[in-house]
């Protein structure tokens, strides 16, 4: 089981899969923490993607490291501007749109996940922080380069 | 009495000068989570990450034995300092990444101009540049990929000279120094690459 990072909300998921498959996953988390993924990743090298993406390369971007962004439509234009400030050209990040997640925010990495309201909220930053490439990253060393570009 | 004094007072100046001690050398042993050597680890890894990127594009788009061992040499070089670097925060118990600006332990806050993006460090390419080189075959992306390179290497180089100054960490100096000279070593390489394709 990964660490909360000390940081106040953050749900942490032990025991998930990781094997390499082309079919679809059901995933029991919605944006999903980790589980089986497609062999492909998304380049999450501060990629901000306009489009929901594959869960399924997704998923294979957290478990190189990368912290995954995600917000629904009731954010606004101004927080969406804010979150992409903080992900552009960022190391080990990337985000995208998830209808139907439960907070309108969501800050994923695998095995941990997190939900905020507003682009201000602290806990993001903290978030980033602690898991970009962090303890929690089941391949640590890999690369967030040359993935697929949505 | 007056002995008794003087001996209270010896033990807790020992005491005293053993803390200040610890923590100045605490300080020097373990740089901070603002230090210029976790900005240089941080920093340089995105900087690295990106020329094994471009090494690996050009390996795929041209078949010139010259230009695609300079590419595997680059790939493997880099991607090993990436994990000395990766190494170097997990022993300073730092994390791997920040929300700080990049580049912001070269000047320690005395800059105007604070950057916002990885892409705007010494000598990194731009994404249109990345898409340029996926879309060049054989002599033209051989071209692209040297001047690439070549302005990448120059742009480490400088990252590498400007955090001597700022360390006394061996291990930090010393892949500096290696940088320095072994970049600058392919840089004079890769323009005779350039010039062997009157493209200089």
């Amino acid at each position: 089981m990964p660490s909360d990072g000390g940081i106040e909300g953050v749900q942490t998921y032990g025991d998930l899969a990781r094997d390499h498959t082309t079919d679809d996953v059901d995933y029991p988390q919605s944006p999903p923490v980790g589980g089986d993924h497609d062999p492909k990743w998304m380049d999450c090298t501060g990629t901000v993607y306009e489009q929901p993406l594959r869960n399924e390369n997704a998923v294979h971007s957290m478990e190189h490291g990368a912290v995954w962004v995600t917000y629904t439509d009731a954010v606004s234009q101004t927080d969406i501007d804010a979150l992409a400030a903080k992900i552009d050209g960022q190391p080990y990040s990337f985000m995208s749109p998830y209808p139907g997640q439960d907070s309108p925010i969501v800050l994923t990495a695998w095995g941990v996940q997190l939900g905020v309201d507003s682009a201000g909220d602290p806990r993001i930053d903290e978030f980033l922080t602690t898991y970009r490439a962090g303890p929690q990253t089941p391949e640590p060393g890999a690369t967030c380069e040359s993935g697929l570009m949505g | 009495m007056k002995a008794l004094t003087v001996a209270i007072a010896a033990v807790a100046a020992l005491i005293l000068g053993l803390v200040l001690g610890a923590l100045l050398l605490g300080n020097e042993t373990e740089p901070g989570d603002q230090s210029a050597e976790a900005g240089f680890a941080r920093d340089m890894s995105v900087h690295h990450a990106q020329a094994v990127e471009l090494a690996f594009i050009v390996r795929d788009r041209t078949d010139d034995p010259e230009v695609r061992a300079m590419a595997y040499d680059i790939i493997n070089t880099q991607r090993a300092q990436i994990g000395m670097f990766s190494g170097w925060l997990q022993q300073w118990e730092l994390p791997q990444t920040s929300v700080r600006p990049p580049m912001e332990w070269t000047d320690h806050g005395h800059s105007d101009a604070m950057m916002t993006s990885y892409d705007d460090m010494p000598g990194m390419a731009s994404d249109a540049d990345l898409q340029k080189l996926r879309d060049a075959s054989g002599r033209e992306a051989e071209i692209l990929f040297l001047q690439l390179m070549i302005e990448h290497h120059k742009g480490g180089v400088e990252m590498a000279e400007a955090v001597l100054p700022l360390t006394e960490r061996e291990e930090v100096t010393y892949l500096a120094d290696t940088i320095v000279a072994g970049q600058q070593a392919e840089i004079a390489t890769m323009e005779d690459m350039l010039a062997a394709r009157n493209a200089l």
